[in-house]
C-alpha cells in the first residue's frame, strides 16, 4: 500500500493541514517526519492515502496551505520524493 | 474565605479546569518531541487550545496564538519585538509595571497619554495628541488593574491604524470578560494572562501576533533543529523550550468555560457586583471610591480609600474577617499617579464570575465596622 507524506514546517502547521483534510473527509495522520528525509533535522508530516492525494491537494490549495515537500511512503518503509507533486 | 482579589488571579477555578490539569498530568508528555501516543495526544490538546483561543479572540490562524507563561512574558516579547533603545513610545497613564519596566530597561522615551479616571474621551484626545510621526509604538491597557477603567482601545487602535503606528494591547484584566476581536483591532500584539479572566492555572498566558515577533528566549522547538537560529515561523519562533502542558490543558478548559457562558454574561455579572459595591460604598462615611455609574466604563475592579485608615490596615482587618482584597500600589505606580492615589495606594476589590452579592454585602459590613473603629 502506498501513502503520501506531506512534509510540514512545524507540528502546528501539520496539525492545520490534517484538520483541513479531516474536515473534508480525508483521513490524515500527523506523524514525525522520517529523519532521513527531514532537511531541517526534526519535523512533522501528514500521512494520507494515495487514492485521496489529488483531492487533498485541492483542499489544501483552497485552504491556503502548502506542504514543504511531498514524499511517497511505500509499505516497506521506503520513502522517495514525489517529484512534480 | 471570601476571595475578592481576582485581578491578581482567579482563585476559584471551574471544576473542569482542575480536572483538565489532573488529566494532563496523567496523560500527556511533551508535544513536538516524540511521535508516540503521549506526545501526539499532548500535541492534539495543544492545538485545540490554540484553536479555541483563535475563535475566542477573532484570529484566523491558530499559529498566531503563542503560549507564554503569563501576561508579563507576553508583553516583554511584544515590546522587545517593536521597541529599540531610545525609541519613542506612547503609553496610557494606567500602565502596569509589566509594560513600564521593560520600556524603562530598554531606555525608551516614554510619552504618557493621560486623562482622569473614567474619562474615555479625554484618553482618546490624549493619545491623538501624543502619537506623532516619531512614535515607534503605542501600548495601552484595556482595563486598568487599579481602577477597573475600561479604556477606549478601539478608538485608540483606530488612531494607530490611521497613522501607521504599531499597537500593543495589554488585555490582562479584560480577556474573558470584555470582548476582544483581534482582527477588528488590528493590534500588532495582544497580551493576556491565562490565569485571570480565562480561568486557567497560573503559569499560563497568551500572546496574539498579527504577523511575526522577536523571541526573548532561544532554545529547542522540535523544528528546524539543524539550524542554530530560532525558526522564522510562528508559533515556534516565540515558543522555545518545554510548554506548561498541564497549564495549557487547564487554560483550554478555562476558555471553554468562558465561551460556554459568553464574555457578555460574565461581564454583566461582574459589573452588577461592582455596581452594588459602588453604591453601597457611597453610603459609608470616609470611604472614597473610584466608581462609575456608566457601566461601559468600568469592569470588575474597584478601588477605594478610607479616610484616616491606611489601606494596609483595612486589608489586614478584612483578612481577619475572612475577606481577601489587595492593597498598596498593585504594581501600577503610574496608574496611581494618574488617579491621584500614589501617596496612599488604594484598597482594591476585584470580582469574578464566582463572586456573589453575599460576598459584596459581607465586604460592606466589614468596612462599616472598620471605619467605625
Amino acid at each position: 500500500m502506498i501513502n503520501y507524506l506531506l512534509i510540514c514546517r512545524s507540528l502546528t502547521y501539520a496539525q492545520r493541514v490534517a484538520k483541513a483534510l479531516e474536515n473534508s473527509g480525508i483521513s490524515a495522520v500527523v506523524m514525525r517526519t522520517p529523519y532521513e528525509i527531514s532537511s531541517q533535522g526534526c519535523g512533522y508530516s501528514v500521512k494520507i492515502s494515495e487514492k485521496r492525494f489529488s483531492q487533498a491537494i485541492v483542499v489544501l490549495k483552497t485552504a491556503g496551505l502548502s506542504p514543504l515537500k511531498v514524499y511517497t511512503l511505500y509499505s516497506d518503509g521506503h520513502v522517495m520524493e514525489a517529484k512534480g507533486k | 474565605m471570601i476571595y475578592l482579589d481576582n485581578a491578581a488571579t482567579t482563585f476559584v477555578k471551574p471544576d473542569s479546569v482542575r480536572r483538565a490539569v489532573m488529566h494532563a498530568m496523567n496523560s500527556y508528555s511533551s508535544p513536538g518531541r516524540g511521535g508516540y501516543k503521549y506526545a501526539m495526544d499532548a500535541a492534539e490538546m495543544t492545538f485545540r487550545c490554540r484553536e479555541r483561543a483563535a475563535k475566542l479572540f477573532g484570529v484566523d490562524e491558530p499559529e498566531k496564538i503563542i503560549f507564554t507563561f503569563n501576561a508579563t512574558h507576553a508583553l516583554n516579547m511584544a515590546i522587545n519585538s517593536l521597541v529599540s533603545p531610545g525609541d519613542r513610545v506612547v503609553i496610557s497613564g494606567y500602565e502596569h509595571n509589566s509594560v513600564v519596566r521593560p520600556l524603562y530597561r530598554l531606555g525608551a522615551k516614554l510619552s504618557i497619554a493621560s486623562a482622569g479616571v473614567f474619562d474615555a474621551d479625554g484618553m482618546v484626545s490624549a493619545f491623538s495628541e501624543h502619537i506623532t510621526e516619531n512614535t515607534k509604538a503605542v501600548i495601552c491597557n484595556h482595563v486598568s488593574n487599579v481602577f477597573g477603567f475600561i479604556l477606549p482601545v478601539e478608538r485608540i487602535a483606530d488612531i494607530c491604524r490611521q497613522r501607521g503606528v504599531p499597537f500593543i494591547l495589554d488585555a490582562s484584566q479584560s480577556a474573558g470578560a470584555v470582548k476582544i476581536n483581534a482582527k477588528a483591532l488590528n493590534a500588532d500584539f495582544i497580551a493576556m494572562p491565562g490565569h485571570k479572566g480565562l480561568y486557567g492555572p497560573q503559569g499560563t498566558g497568551l500572546l496574539i501576533c498579527k504577523d511575526g515577533g522577536e523571541p526573548i528566549m532561544q532554545g529547542g522547538t522540535g523544528s528546524n533543529s539543524l539550524s542554530y537560529d530560532m525558526p522564522g515561523f510562528l508559533p515556534d519562533r516565540l515558543e522555545a523550550g518545554t510548554h506548561n502542558i498541564p497549564g495549557i490543558a487547564g487554560l483550554l478548559a478555562g476558555m471553554e468555560f468562558v465561551s460556554g457562558r459568553s464574555e457578555e454574561r460574565i461581564l454583566h455579572h461582574e459589573r452588577a457586583l461592582i455596581s452594588l459595591l459602588g453604591n453601597e460604598l457611597k453610603r459609608i462615611p470616609k470611604i472614597k471610591s473610584f466608581y462609575s455609574e456608566e457601566r461601559d466604563l468600568q469592569a470588575g475592579v474597584l478601588s477605594f480609600t478610607a479616610e484616616g485608615v491606611p489601606g494596609e490596615l483595612v486589608g489586614e482587618k478584612l483578612n481577619q474577617m475572612g475577606i481577601a482584597v489587595r492593597t498598596g500600589l498593585h504594581c501600577s505606580p503610574l496608574a496611581h499617579s494618574t488617579g491621584g492615589t500614589i501617596e496612599t495606594g488604594t484598597v482594591r476589590v476585584s470580582v469574578s464570575y464566582f463572586n456573589t452579592t453575599n460576598d459584596i454585602y459581607a465586604l460592606v459590613r466589614g468596612l462599616k465596622r472598620i471605619v467605625k473603629q
